[in-house]
C-alpha cells in the first residue's frame, strides 16, 4: 500500500449560522483550498462528503456532485458521499485514504458539512432522532443524551466516577474552545457554572452536553508523491481502525461503561501505526457528551479502565499532562455538526503536528489520534503522525 | 415473531424474547437472524417480566412529544432470563431508582400505542 498523508485543512465558523448548506461548503472549502496553495480545485481528482441529513434539513440530495459543482471540482477517479451518523466525516476520510493507498486516487478532498439549525427548534431534535431506530428507539422518545445518561450513571456505580469529573471535562473543553475562533461558544465556563447548569439528562447537564451545530470542514489526502510535491511538512496516515458492536442499544455490550468497539477500533489502528498509547500527543475525542469522553481515555488506553475520571481531574489529558484532548474545544466547545465533526478533528491534528495551532498549540506534537462515533457501540480511529 | 405481534402481546401484559432453534440463545427484541449462531429459526418464548435496573437516567428535557410528562425515567432492565430492554420506569418515585432495584413489566397503553415499561416489582 501506499503511503498516504494530509496536505491541507480548512473549517468553516461553526454555530448557529444563517449560511446556506452551500454557503458551508464555500466556506470550508476555500478555507482548505487557501492552506495549501499548490492545489487549485482542478487539481484534485476525487472527492468525498460526509453529511448525515440534508435531505431533511436542507432539502437536497446528490451531495457530492452539488459539492464538486460548488468548488470547482471535476473528479475523474472518486466521487461518494458518506452517510454514518455522527462518525460520517471520518468514514469518508478512510475512503479517500484506501482509495490512495490502493493507487485508485492520488488526490482528494473530504469535505464534511452539516446545515443543523432549523427555525423550528424542535425540528432539529426531530432531525436527530433518525440516528437511532425508528421502532424500538425513537418511538420510545430515546434520543441521545439518555443513552449517553445510561452509560454516565453506570460508569458512577462501578468506578466511583462523579458528576464533578464531568463537569471538568466540562470546564476543559469549553476553556480550549475559548482559544478556538471557528468553535460554536468561546467564552469558557467554570466548575460552578457547568454544575450548576440545567440538568439533562441525569447525571448529565447542559454543559456536559455537545449543542445542534452548523458547520462544515475540509482537508485534503494525498498520495506520497503529491504529498511530498507540495508542502515539506506532510501529516501522515499512520493508521486506522473501525469496529461496531451493534445498531440499538440492546443489541451492545450489557454493561455500557464498556465500549469493547472502541477498544477494538484504537488497537487496530496503533498496531497499523506501530504506536502506543503513551506515543500519543494531542488527541480528538467524541466527547459529544462528557462521559464520552472519559470512557475515551479509557479505551483508547491513555490510563486504566475505571480511572477515566480521575485522569481528567489530575489534569492528565490537559495541557502539560500526558496527552492533550480535545484542543479546538471538542465537540462540547465547538459543536457537532455531524458530518462535520470527523473532518474537524483531523483539520485540528493536521494543524498541531504542523506547529500552526497558535494559541492552541501543543508543545512538539507529533502523534495525533482522532476519535469519531456514531452511538456508543461504533467506533472509529485515526493515527496521524509527523515525517 | 412480529413487530405487530411483540406489542399485541406486551399490550396484554406478556413480555416475549425468542429462543433460537439452533443454539438456544435468547432475544429481545426479535430479530431475524441469531446474534450468536447466525441461523434462522425462532420460538416465542414468553419471559417472567422480572429484572433488575441496570442502568437508569430520569430525563429532564424531552421532546416535544414526551415534554409534558418530564421529568421521567428510562432504564435498561436486566431480565431475570438474562437479556436486556430499555423501558420506561413507572410508577417509582424518581429519588428511589437505583442501579439493581427489582422492577416488573408494565405496558405503558395510550390508545393504539403500546409502550414497553417496568414498574416495581
Ligand atoms: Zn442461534
Amino acid at each position: 500500500m501506499r503511503k498516504v498523508a494530509l496536505v491541507g485543512a480548512g473549517v468553516s465558523k461553526f454555530g448557529v449560522r444563517k449560511a446556506t448548506y452551500r454557503d458551508l461548503i464555500w466556506e470550508a472549502g476555500k478555507a482548505c483550498f487557501d492552506s495549501v496553495p499548490g492545489v487549485r480545485p482542478k487539481d484534485l481528482d476525487g472527492l468525498v462528503v460526509g453529511s448525515v441529513m440534508p435531505e431533511r434539513t436542507a432539502f437536497q440530495s446528490h451531495i457530492s456532485s452539488l459539492a464538486a459543482e460548488a468548488l470547482g471540482i471535476r473528479p475523474s477517479t472518486l466521487s461518494a458521499r458518506t452517510e454514518h451518523m455522527c462518525a460520517s466525516g471520518t468514514v469518508g476520510i478512510r475512503y479517500a485514504y484506501a482509495f490512495i493507498a490502493a493507487g485508485l486516487a492520488d488526490l482528494v478532498m473530504v469535505l464534511g458539512v452539516e446545515k443543523l439549525n432549523q427555525p423550528q427548534g424542535e425540528e432539529a431534535i426531530l432531525n436527530m432522532g433518525t440516528g437511532v431506530d425508528r421502532e424500538w428507539e425513537a418511538a420510545f422518545g430515546l434520543t441521545a443524551p439518555p443513552c449517553f445518561a445510561l452509560a454516565a450513571q453506570r460508569h458512577m456505580a462501578e468506578y466511583g466516577t462523579t458528576e464533578q469529573h464531568f463537569g471538568l471535562v466540562g470546564v476543559k473543553n469549553h476553556t480550549h474552545a475559548s482559544k478556538n475562533p471557528n468553535a460554536h461558544f468561546q467564552k469558557g465556563a467554570t466548575l460552578d457554572q457547568v454544575l450548576g447548569s440545567r440538568m439533562i439528562a441525569s447525571p448529565l447537564r447542559l454543559f456536559m452536553c455537545s449543542p445542534i451545530t452548523d458547520g462544515a470542514a475540509a482537508v485534503i489526502v494525498a498520495s506520497e508523491e503529491r504529498a511530498r510535491a507540495l508542502t515539506d511538512r506532510p501529516v501522515w496516515i499512520r493508521g486506522t481502525g473501525q469496529a461496531l458492536d451493534g445498531f440499538q442499544l440492546t443489541s451492545l455490550h450489557e454493561d455500557y461503561a464498556h465500549w469493547p468497539a472502541l477498544k477494538r477500533a484504537g488497537e487496530a489502528a496503533y498496531r497499523m501505526a506501530g504506536l502506543e498509547p503513551k506515543d500519543v500527543d494531542v488527541a480528538e475525542v467524541h466527547d459529544c457528551f462528557a462521559i464520552a469522553e472519559i470512557i475515551a481515555y479509557e479505551e483508547l488506553g491513555f490510563c486504566k479502565k475505571g480511572e477515566g475520571g480521575a485522569f481528567v481531574e489530575a489534569g492528565r489529558s490537559d495541557y502539560g499532562g500526558d496527552v492533550v484532548v480535545n484542543p479546538r474545544g471538542g465537540l462540547m466547545g465547538c459543536g457537532h455538526p455531524l458530518g462535520a465533526t470527523g473532518v474537524a478533528q483531523a483539520a485540528e491534528v493536521w494543524a498541531q503536528l504542523r506547529g500552526e495551532a497558535g494559541a492552541r498549540q501543543v508543545p512538539d506534537a507529533a502523534v495525533g489520534v482522532t476519535h469519531n462515533n456514531s452511538g456508543m457501540g461504533e467506533h472509529v480511529v485515526m493515527i496521524y503522525g509527523r515525517e | 415473531m412480529t413487530l405487530k405481534s411483540f406489542f399485541e402481546g406486551a399490550r396484554d401484559g406478556r413480555l416475549t424474547a425468542v429462543r433460537c432453534t439452533a443454539c438456544g440463545g435468547l432475544a429481545i427484541p426479535p430479530k431475524e437472524f441469531c446474534p450468536a449462531c447466525g441461523k434462522r429459526g425462532w420460538q416465542a418464548a414468553p419471559l417472567s417480566g422480572s429484572g433488575t435496573i441496570a442502568s437508569y437516567t430520569v430525563i429532564r428535557v424531552a421532546p416535544r412529544k414526551f415534554a409534558p410528562e418530564a421529568p421521567y425515567a428510562l432504564a435498561q432492565v436486566r431480565l431475570a432470563e438474562g437479556v436486556s430492554i430499555l423501558g420506561r420506569i413507572v410508577d417509582v418515585p424518581l429519588d428511589r431508582l437505583a442501579i439493581g432495584l427489582a422492577v416488573k413489566f408494565h405496558p405503558l397503553v395510550r390508545g393504539d400505542q403500546t409502550g414497553i415499561a417496568f414498574g416495581p416489582a
